[in-house]
Parts: structure tokens; sequence; C-alpha cells
């Protein structure tokens, strides 16, 4: 007896006819076949039940269609973006962020002025990832939008075309009304060296929000902040350690000699990854001045302390 | 010797009247890696045949209508 | 369905790939892009849709060489000492060396890892030498982006397979495979030039401490056939007696995760909340450092996040309750327990072979070639050490574009026609029966005898007795093991390779008289490291049905390691001690 040992070729044919059966569920399936064969001949049938009556045949519809990528799949999901089912319009902003191809931009960008800010949020999220420069109008556009998760939407865009002209807009938005819009805008300052940029970083560690000054602590660490410093510094005084373990870390990235004795004081704090990230700053520094700070922690009975404090140890010698 | 049929409580629930294994899905049957959901013959729906769960949740997870629910196994609950 | 029917099938091939999981698909994948022409077939016992060691996902790669960020050296060098400098290096680097090739291909694909507010990879630190860690934010899709980019390169798929003996053609090279249909019993005879194993680990073999058979740290669904087919086409297996246990949640028996943890401030702590590890590396003297803790009187060992911010916290309890073993999150809220307010109880797992944890698998050179010409093996069940689910991608694409320029050069090696009628009559063996044992009961003995004789501490005189045992066992599987459908037929397969893996985990140990790899291979009759006589790896294979080990010397270092880098690592050490 001889039997077919392989997964069936598509039959578009009889998944057309499944399309257009009288019952939902079934049309619900036809729709996830038509997802699995992976083929882009499927999208046209899969972008038609987007129009389908029944909602969940829409959603599915919505899922499928982040299976592919291109043009006729963003359009399709553009329409899913604006269904009034929120089930439907989340399933097809979660599709948008699979997107790759730069030609899927087109439709989005006539979205982002949408008058539903979740269609305006989708459509700047879908944007991101495909990183077409003539985005960024519309993303800077968007950082002054009234809705602060559509703001948090256009500064990835922004941030992800690295564009030093987007940077005045950018630095406002570190100042925004938005905790998270602050917290996103500091961290996509990375990729600029500029001084502009850097004077941004220094005014967000003395942010309201514990996560903003985090952030700003970590990202100057990769600048070369040269003599303003003191602020970071300053920065070891703040309530949480969880802002003073990055503010540690940056300090040892930038070699601070100055701030071996703040360091150093830090070596006495109860939470031992504080504690471990000021004996590995220290070796970074180098400086003959940390090693009575060193000293006192190599018993400390925290293990990767005590690694850490021989590791500075060695960097000194 | 005789095999007995111990009873043992699965954790792979489904709902029966959100399956829609009887309009041609079978997605929880095709993507469980040990293979333990069957469509019955009797109500055309999914359920748990073998208690053989890793609880790895693709069948709730890829369920199209939201009918699956994995359960720890008592055992390790 | 699952009634036994009788049929037979044959199809020819250019390149067989068995195994759907993570290698599999990418081998199949890089096979035809390399050669569009050529016919490979993917065989899987499950579907290819879910199927393997990250069915669900993963959430994140803890093994990434990412280019400002860590060197291939240095990874290789840090392999190096992880695995007791018992490292055929070339293997090692060769994967450092690809892996972020691979990385911007899956990125491709549609698997996103973590980027930063600029779109650069966010790699995450972890410790001083190498920066390794790369989350995967939507890691829960990686199955569903492979099996679209099978389709689209027309691999053919063919699911619900299960491989049960590889066929040896009469010049000694792979000339394809034999499987029997895991819903109907019918048998697929698969004539090919060149054949990929990519069958996953033995995760099978240790019973978890709950007791529930498939409650294991890896998919249960590996239960060790590509060790137990290899071995039987007389490939050589190099070191199984380096054990891979993991540390894991308490009774759910899912990964701990501290890599996901660690960048964030977690960490594992004993009762006292303090840190115990002094090792650097995931390793078996890790292993062994969290053993003795246990056993301890500052045990149990827990997952500790409690200290961080509520917010960060709950961000990583996010992570990992919803990529890679999401059912955890049901687990923690039935027993009440929130990361961000208690510890987090943490266990060992059950042994097992898993060369992506450890160093336990069949034998492999740097283009993924086994002993046998033609035979190609990937992922956890191949010898690169340490690999995880980034190595299995990246040493099955060097496996694919290897075996497909192999297949191009020679034809197909006949083989014996008895062969595969005789291998019917061992597969179909329990459905002849009409009384008998099931295979559930069989497998519990077997792996019950596993936990009592077998896990670490080694010693001698309960090793012998699990032989003697597992003999027992063995004659009742091959005259009382009974399958009254095809699923059952599937599990009486899977124990016969759990029953091959147990004894090679046996003979293996018992061979290397020393200790090494901490807890993963402590014999307390040899408690010292030997490296005189053992600094090598143990190969097990047989000769004409008789198992047997060899030495091998360790290919010589490409990355040569300094005498500091050593005593580094020697500083740290702790002897094994309960």
């Amino acid at each position: 007896m001889v039997f077919e040992p392989f997964e069936d070729e598509s039959d578009f044919e009889v998944l057309a006819d499944k399309l257009s059966d009288p019952d939902p569920a079934v049309r619900r399936v036809a729709v996830m076949d038509l997802a699995d064969t992976a083929d882009p001949e499927a999208i046209p049938m899969i972008a038609s039940a987007i129009a389908d009556e029944s909602a969940e045949v829409r959603l599915q519809a919505a899922i499928a269609l982040g299976e592919f990528d291109g043009l006729e799949a963003a359009t399709a999901l553009c329409r899913a973006l604006q269904d009034s089912e929120s089930k439907v319009a989340q399933a097809a902003t979660d599709s948008l962020s699979e997107l790759k191809d730069p030609d899927a931009a087109d439709p989005l960008l006539a979205l982002t002025s949408h008058e539903n800010p979740k269609v305006r949020e989708g459509a700047l999220l879908g944007l991101k990832q495909l990183r077409r420069p003539d985005a960024l109008a519309n993303g800077i556009e968007a950082m002054k939008d009234p809705v602060a998760a559509v703001r948090i939407q256009a500064v990835g865009v922004v941030g992800y075309l690295k564009a030093e002209e987007a940077l005045p807009a950018l630095i406002a938005c570190c100042r925004d009304e938005d905790p998270d819009v602050r917290r996103t805008s500091v961290g996509a300052l990375a990729f600029s060296k500029s001084s502009h940029a850097k004077d941004a970083l220094l005014t967000a560690l003395n942010d309201e929000d514990w996560a903003v000054r985090e952030i700003a602590a970590e990202v100057l660490g990769k600048f070369a902040i040269g003599t303003s410093i003191d602020p970071l510094i300053a920065l070891l005084d703040d309530p949480y350690w969880q802002v003073r373990v990055k503010a540690v870390r940056s300090l040892g990235k930038q070699r601070v000699v100055a701030a071996v004795a703040r360091i150093g004081a830090q070596l006495g704090e109860p939470v031992s990854n504080l504690r471990k990230e000021a004996a590995a700053a220290l070796g970074e520094i180098a400086d003959r001045s940390a090693l009575s700070y060193l000293e006192n922690l190599v018993n400390d009975p925290d293990p990767d302390v005590r690694k850490n404090v021989r590791w500075a140890l060695t960097q000194i010698e | 010797m005789p095999i007995a049929n111990t009873p043992t409580t699965v954790p792979v629930v489904v709902d029966e009247d959100k399956c829609i294994a009887d309009k041609g899905c079978t997605v929880c049957v095709d993507v469980c890696p040990l293979d333990v959901l069957r469509i019955s013959d009797l109500t055309g729906k999914a359920y748990m045949k073998y208690d053989e769960c890793w609880y790895c949740m693709p069948c709730e997870a890829d369920c199209p209508t939201n009918a699956v629910t994995v359960n720890i196994p008592y055992l390790l609950r | 369905m699952d009634d036994l029917r009788a049929g037979l099938n044959e199809v020819d091939c250019d390149l067989l790939v068995i195994g759907g999981g993570t290698a599999g698909p990418m081998a199949a994948y890089r096979a035809r892009k390399k050669n569009p022409n050529a016919k490979v077939i993917l065989l899987e016992k499950a579907n290819v849709k879910r199927s393997g060691a990250i069915s669900m996902g993963m959430d994140g790669l803890n093994n990434a060489v990412i280019p400002g960020h860590s060197t291939p050296e240095q990874y290789t060098k840090e392999i190096t000492i992880a695995n007791d400098g018992i490292v055929d290096q070339a293997a090692v680097y060769k994967y450092a060396q690809n892996c972020y090739g691979i990385i911007e291909e899956l990125d491709q694909f549609g698997i996103r890892f973590q980027k930063d507010e600029n779109g650069e990879y966010d790699v995450k630190k972890v410790h001083h030498m190498g920066t390794y860690v790369l989350p995967m934010p939507n890691g829960d899709t990686v199955k569903k982006a492979l099996y679209r980019q099978l389709r689209r390169a027309r691999v053919l798929i063919s699911n619900r397979y299960m491989a049960t003996r590889l066929l040896t053609g009469k010049s000694g090279r792979a000339a394809g495979a034999i499987a029997v249909n895991t819903r109907t019993g019918e048998f697929l005879v698969i004539k090919a030039k060149a054949v990929i194993m990519c069958m996953g680990a033995a995760g099978r073999l240790g019973l978890p401490t709950s007791g529930y058979l498939y409650g294991t740290y890896e998919n249960p669904t590996n239960s060790g056939e590509g060790y137990s087919m290899a071995y039987h086409a007389g490939a050589k297996l190099a070191n199984l007696e380096c054990f891979q246990i993991n540390p894991l949640i308490k009774d759910y028996n899912g990964p701990a995760c501290a890599y996901v943890a660690g960048p964030f401030g977690g960490y594992t702590a004993n009762s006292k909340n303090e840190r115990f590890i002094e090792c650097d590396y995931w390793s078996g003297q890790m292993m062994q450092e969290f053993y003795n803790e246990l056993q301890s009187g500052k045990g149990p060992v827990f997952l500790k996040l409690n200290h961080l911010h509520k917010d960060t916290a709950d961000h990583i309890e996010h992570i990992l309750h919803t990529v890679e073993r999401p059912s955890r999150g049901r687990f923690h809220e039935q027993r009440g327990t929130k990361y961000s307010e208690q510890m987090i109880e943490m266990h060992i797992s059950e042994i097992g072979f898993c060369s992506g944890h450890s160093a336990s698998g069949v034998y492999v050179d740097e283009f993924a070639r086994t002993t046998v010409p033609g035979l190609y093996a990937a992922g956890d069940m191949a010898s690169v050490p340490h690999n995880y689910m980034l190595g299995a991608f990246t040493n099955g694409a060097i496996a694919g574009e290897h075996a497909i320029e192999f297949a191009d050069d020679v034809d197909f090696d006949d083989f014996d026609d008895a062969a595969t009628s005789l291998e019917q009559e061992r597969v179909l063996a329990p459905t002849r029966r009409d009384d008998g044992i099931p295979p559930n009961q069989i497998e519990y003995k077997i792996r019950r005898l596993v936990n009592d004789y077998l896990q670490p501490p080694k010693v001698t005189a309960k090793y012998e007795l699990c032989q003697a045992r597992l003999a027992e066992v063995r004659h009742d599987m091959e005259t009382q093991m009974m399958a009254r459908d095809a699923h059952e037929l599937m599990r009486s397969m899977e124990v016969a390779s759990i029953l091959d893996c147990a004894d090679m985990a046996a003979f293996a140990s018992l061979y290397r008289t020393e200790s090494r790899w901490g807890l993963y291979h402590w014999r307390s009759d040899y408690p010292g490291s030997n490296d005189v006589d053992w600094k090598c790896h143990v190969l097990l294979s047989q000769e004409n049905g008789v198992m047997t080990c060899e030495k091998k010397d360790v290919a010589p270092y490409i990355i040569p390691i300094g005498e500091d880098e050593k005593d580094a690592y020697y500083k740290q050490r702790i002897t094994a001690q309960a």
C-alpha cells in the first residue's frame, strides 16, 4: 500500500471554496490554512477576509497577515487597524510590528495623523522596524501628539533612524510630562555624540522619575563626558540603589579617578549588587587610592563581591 | 497479565462550546509535541487522550477560539 | 486514529534531516538554499510547527558572540575552561565565528532580539570576561518563523514519522533511515545520500522528583533516539559520562533562568538570602556548588528577585512567564508566589544527555560530521559543548551546507533489504503480543533505577548493580513489552532508546576512573581529577554488538589558554563533598 508521506501542497481552489463557506468557523479555519501555506499567493485571499462580516474571521486574518510581509499585506493590515472591533485592531498592531520590508511603509505613513490614537500608535509601531528615512517627518510630528502612547511610538521611529536633525525634537521629549516618554527619549539619545545630547542627559540625571535617572546614568557611560562628571558623581546620593548602580558603572567606564572615594563609600551598602558594581568600577578606574576600600572587602559574605574585589585588585597591581 | 485502567486527572481541558474541531480545525492536535490530543469521534471536539503532558502550552496559545486550558499536572502542583 | 495498519512506502532524497526542532529545520533550509535542485526531506515524529526543545519558544540567547561585546577567541577560551579543558576547539571556534551571521538571519526571519531605542542589539552584561546574553522579547514566535521558511524553501516535510534505525550502505556510508508512522504504524523507508541527525537531548533518562514521567527539564519528546540510533549505526559518542544536570524551579521543572534575571540584578541565593555560587560559568562546577548548598544546612536554594524594585521583578516575571515555559506563571499563581515578594525555591534536575548544556553527544567535528561517512549530527545531541539554542541553529546550518555538498558528489549507497524487514519486525514486536507489560511501566522502572543508582555521586558498586538490573529490564522489554495502538508503539520505541541511553550512561561513567566536570562526573571512589590519564575525550561505540570505550586525545588548542587564565579558574574550584 502506498501513502503520501509529505505535508500537503497548498490547494488554493479548495481553500477559496472554504473561504466563502456560509459557516464563519469554516472560513476561519480556511484563513489559518492559508497562513500555513506561507505562499505570497495567499495574501490577497487573506486580505479579502479582512472585510469578512464575522469579527472572528477578521481577527484570524489580521493574525495571519503577520506571517507575510510587503506592501500588499501592510495595506490589508492598515484596514484591519481601523476595525471597529478592538481585538481585530490589536491583532493588526501586533502583525504590523512583524513587518520588515521597507515597501510596507507606504500605507502606514498615511495613518500617523489618523483621528483614532490607537491607529496612530499602531502605524508608528509598524514604521519603527522599517527604518524608512521618509518616516522621520511623521515621527517628529507625532512626537507632539496629545496621547502619550503615540508619542512613545513616535520616539521609537525617530530613535531607530538615528538622525542628528531629529535631536531637538528628541531633546524636547526628554522634558515630556509622561515619564515613559522621557525614559524612551533619553534612551534614544545614545546614538548621538553631540554636546546637546550630553546636556540633555545631564539634565535627565535630575529627573523626578528614578527609571529616567537610571537610563540617563547608563547612557552617559557611552559618552565622552569630559569635565561634566559632577552631576554623575552627585547621583551617588540617589535614594534608589538601582540608579546608583548605573552611575557607578558609568563612572567606572569613564575611569573617573575623582570619583574613587565616593564609589568606595558604596562598598558599605547592604545591597550586594551595588557593592559588586562598585568593586568592578574601582577595578576599571585602577587607581591606587582605591586599595584601602577594596582590601576591606576581601572577605565580603557575597562571592560575587569577593570575585570583583579580587579582579579589581589585580587591575590596580 | 490483565491490563487495568487506572484513573488519572489530565491537565488539558477543552471548552466544547468554543472548540471548532468539528469545523475542520486541528490546530491543538497538530501542535502538541507529545501528540496526546485527539478529536473525539463522538463529539467532534478535541480532548486529551493520553496523560503525557509537558504543560508547554502551544495547544492553548495557538487555539484560535481560546477553547483550550492547560493546567499544571496534579503531581507537580 | 491510532489503529495499526500494515503499510510500507519507499522514497529517496539527496539529504534526509531527522528531527524538526531547532537544528533540523535550519539544516534543511540551508541545504535547499545552497542547492535549490536538491531533494531534502525533513522527518519529524511530531509536527515541525511546534516540535523540539523550543516548542513554545525561548526567552533569550545566552551564548551570543556579537562584535563589540565579545570575540570568538574569548568565547572559545571560556567554553574550554568551563569544560575543564576537554574541548576540540575547532568546532567551538567555528560556532563562535558563525553565530552572529545566524542571529542576523534569524532577525530577518522575524525572530526579534531585544534592541535598544536606537535599534542596536541590547546585549546584557553578566560577568567580566564576556557579554553573551541577548533577550528575545518575541521568542514565542521562533517555531512559527522557522516553519514559514521551510515552506518557502520547499523542504519536503514529513510529520508523524519516527525514525527507528539508520540504514547503512554496503560501503559503510549512511544510506538513509527507516521510520514508523506514529498514528498508523505504517513504515517509511527513506534512501538518502547523506543524513543529518538533529534529534535532541536524551531528556527522559532520569525521573523528575515529582514522579511525573513527563515533568522533565527537557521536552520529554526528546527521549534520546538520536543517541541510540547513532550508537546502533556504529557512530562514536563522546563524553557521555558528562551528564546534563540543570538548576530549575522546584517541582515545576522549568528552567530557573538566572541568566535572564542576572542582568537585572537577580541571583541564586541560599536560605540566608546570600549568594553562594563562586563559579562564573554554567558548568558542572557550578552545579556541584548548587548541590553542596542543597545538601548543607543552608539549603534550600532560591531564585532571588525580591530585593529588586517591584517594577523590575514584575518585568522579569513577565518575561519568564510568557515566553519559554508560560505555564510557570500558572504554577506560581497556584502556589501564591510572586517574584517581587518571595524568593522562588529551586532544585536540580534529573540527569540526561545534552551537549547543549554540558558535553555529552554524538562525536562531531567542525563540519558536524560524525565518525560514520555521510552521517552528520547537530544540536543538543552532537558533541559541541555548551551550545544551547543558538548553537543548534548555527551548527545545523553548517551541517546542512556541508552535507548537501557531500551528497552532490556521491551516489546512493545500496543497503541490505533484509535490514529493513528485520527492523520492521523489531519495531512491531510489541504489537504482536496480546498480553504483556505496557511501555509506561517499563519506562518508569528504568528511570527509577537511573535515579536510584546512576545520578551523582557516582558509586562503582551502585553502578554495577544498576547494570545488572537494567539487563533484567531489557529482557522484559524484549520479551513482554506490549503496544495496543500506534501511539503506544511510539512510546515503546522511545523506551528502547531510554534504556540504551541508561546503559551508555553507566558504561561511560565506569570507564572514566576520575572525577571531572564538577557534579556531572563526580565519582566517589575516584574523587580527584587526574589530568595525566584522563585529560582526554572518552568515545563510546559498539564493536560487533558489544559496548566499548576508548580514549581520544584533545585536539591541540587553536586558542591557547594562558597559565594565569587557568589559575583564575582553579582558584574558584571547590572540591566535591556532600
